[in-house]
């Protein structure tokens, strides 16, 4: 292993060390404040929805999908491994932790953790042949599209264990609050809160150094020493886990269903990269801005349930060709009053 | 079994020249055509409504597939302009996600307007024996059609210079360039090309199977398998592997089941990218 880790450089000049640390403390409450506002607004949104049932659910998606969002965004957006395999990966923790509790009486909780570590070490995997077989942007893209499709074929075709068309019913979790009408939402917006508190503390990180330095000029970072092979396995590992416990939590909550189509690839990967390429790749709070208006976009079309294909389709090829980086991205480089540096 | 492998073959054609449509876009300018299934099945639709207005079905098969030419042509025109401007990876993923846009809105508009239309080109005549297999009219109108495109792209490709200014521009952009070779003039008819491939891909498949309003993301993902496997930016490979993958389709649908069927091909593509990922006969740039 020849990683360098840039924090715990040996020798770096004495003052130039002191200047960073000071910094870094003054920067500490700038990295969190964001985090903390955001949750604080998103706490109060079921004040004016908790009496009715179907926007409490609406309301659980969005948080669901921007948990989706910022573990995509570790994978895709930090080291630009191109994973259309968001749902199947969620899905793999959706399903394996509801057979976990269901058939092999494992208590939920830990199904999920467990659901976790599975979909953390499949996509670890997708991640490892990726990068050892040196595939490119395309290449993952299609590996990981035909593993979605794949998932997805399976989850029909085993009826017995997924319940195929039908889908499948839950019934470990009855009773907790999971299957309550707010507190759920509560139950994810920690999940998303301790998503962005992880990724802030990842990029803050050795790790989140190196998946810089690589996504930034990956040839200049192997020659000064980052081992790129590991760090993109390790955003894998960590994205696909996110991923896999994410998913399994919402098997768990609601009515405790999840059919054919909860995990697959048209209402999950398409959703995902359509509101990150709204909010911005690589952004700390993008997934969150996606998430929200997509969710009231998805409130406003429920009676146009046809048109919503139509609907995402032109937004995204509206959003790639106009802002290439990402709402939020763009508009902060306005504010900064700085040149826009998309290349063209 | 002779029988399960002939339907393979008449399958396979199908895929074959699907594949070619997706494998031509993307060795030219790098755009991986996501919309490629639905742009066939919009040709489908437009030759099932003018039929249905009363049209004879040689002139709706005609406009059928230079409407999708037409298509490719002005998305070629338009939206792929800002990904021609860029360069190498940037150019491959805007590509794909932008023509994955389009894909949703062809799907969405023929699943809003025409959710239940399908498309079935019904050809008369007794079936004829072939190696002892009694095979319908129409699969075998399909295959001769199909086998004739083919060899008039292979001798489009070999023999008109135009054919051959196109192999330079898959070749090397910035050589064909230098050698006088406008590559955006080659792209746009190229994208037009596939177009129409895509609109013959819709007609022959009408002849063995209905073509419905909500198919086309499965075509895609057919074109998608067999392009892979048969190497992007192949034309022999496409038609090489379309074969070789729908006799592997048919005889898993015939012996296991249709899930596991897709399955394999999937497993098949993944497997062909991870150990050779330029395909049965691509070259490795």
């Amino acid at each position: 292993m020849t990683a360098v880790d840039p924090a715990a450089d040996p020798e770096p000049a004495a003052d130039h060390r002191m200047a960073a640390a000071a910094s870094v403390k003054n920067s500490i409450l700038g990295d969190f404040l964001p985090i903390t506002i955001v949750a604080g607004l998103l706490g109060l949104i079921p004040l004016k929805f908790m009496d009715s049932r179907s926007m409490m659910t609406v309301l659980i998606s969005g948080m669901l999908f921007a948990a989706y969002g910022i573990a995509f965004n570790i994978i895709f957006g930090s080291t630009g491994q191109l994973f259309l395999c968001v749902g199947a990966l969620a899905g793999i923790g959706g399903f394996s932790s509801a057979i976990m509790a269901d058939r092999l009486s494992v208590p939920w909780v830990l199904s999920i953790l467990l659901a976790g570590i599975i979909a953390s070490l499949v996509g670890g995997l997708l991640s490892w042949i990726a990068v050892t077989r040196s595939l490119d942007t395309i290449f993952i893209g299609i590996v990981t599209l035909a593993f979605s499709l794949s998932f997805e074929n399976f989850v029909l075709g085993k009826g017995d264990l997924t319940g195929g068309e039908d889908g499948l019913r839950v019934a470990a979790s009855k009773g907790s609050i999971m299957r309550e009408q707010v507190k759920p939402y509560y139950v994810f917006l920690a999940l998303v809160v301790v998503y962005l508190i992880f990724y802030r503390l990842l990029q803050r990180s050795h790790i989140g150094w190196a998946f810089k330095a690589l996504k930034d000029d990956e040839v200049a970072a192997e020659l000064a020493g980052v081992d790129v092979t590991k760090y993109r396995v390790y955003a894998g590992l960590i994205g696909s886990g996110m991923l896999g416990i994410a998913g399994a939590m919402f098997a768990h909550q609601g009515r405790g269903f999840i059919g054919s189509t909860t995990y697959a690839f048209g209402a999950v990967d398409v959703r995902v990269l359509v509101m990150l390429a709204f909010g911005g790749i690589g952004s700390l709070l993008g997934p969150i801005l996606g998430a929200i208006v997509f969710t009231v976009l998805d409130e406003l079309l429920d009676s146009q349930a046809q048109l919503r294909e139509v609907f995402y389709g032109i937004v995204t090829v509206f959003l790639f060709l106009a802002f290439r980086r990402g709402a939020i991205p763009s508009l902060s480089s306005l504010l900064k009053k700085k040149p826009s540096s998309r290349s063209r | 079994m002779t029988a399960v492998i002939m339907d393979g073959i008449v399958l396979g054609l199908q895929f074959g020249i699907l594949g070619v449509g997706l494998t031509l876009v993307y060795g030219l300018g790098g755009v991986l055509n996501l919309a490629h299934g639905q742009m066939a099945v919009a040709g489908a639709m437009v030759i099932s409504r003018l039929t249905d207005g009363g049209m004879g079905t040689f002139l709706a098969v005609a406009i059928g597939i230079v409407a999708v030419g037409l298509l490719g042509m002005v998305i070629d025109l338009t939206l792929m302009k800002a990904v021609y401007g860029e360069e190498g990876e940037g150019r491959t993923l805007l590509g794909l996600l932008l023509m994955l846009g389009v894909g949703f809105i062809i799907d969405g508009v023929l699943e809003w307007r025409y959710p239940i239309e399908a498309l079935t080109l019904r050809v008369a005549g007794d079936p004829i024996d072939i190696l002892g297999v009694s095979m319908r009219r129409g699969s075998l109108v399909a295959s001769a059609i199909i086998l004739l495109v083919g060899a008039l792209l292979v001798a489009f490709f070999r023999l008109t210079t135009f054919g051959r200014a196109t192999r330079s521009v898959i070749q090397d952009e910035n050589g064909a360039r230098l050698v006088g070779v406008n590559p955006s003039v080659v792209r746009t008819s190229i994208f037009a090309l596939s177009g129409i491939l895509g609109g013959i891909v819709a007609v022959t498949r009408a002849m063995t199977t209905p073509v419905g309003s909500t198919d086309g993301i499965e075509l895609t993902i057919f074109a998608l398998i067999v392009a892979v496997v048969g190497g992007l930016g192949s034309v022999s490979g496409a038609f090489l592997a379309g074969i070789l993958l729908g006799i592997v389709s048919t005889v898993s649908a015939f012996y296991i089941g249709s899930y596991i069927t897709t399955i394999i091909l999937l497993v098949v593509c993944a497997v062909t990218i991870v150990i050779r990922p330029s395909g049965l006969l691509g070259v490795r740039s």
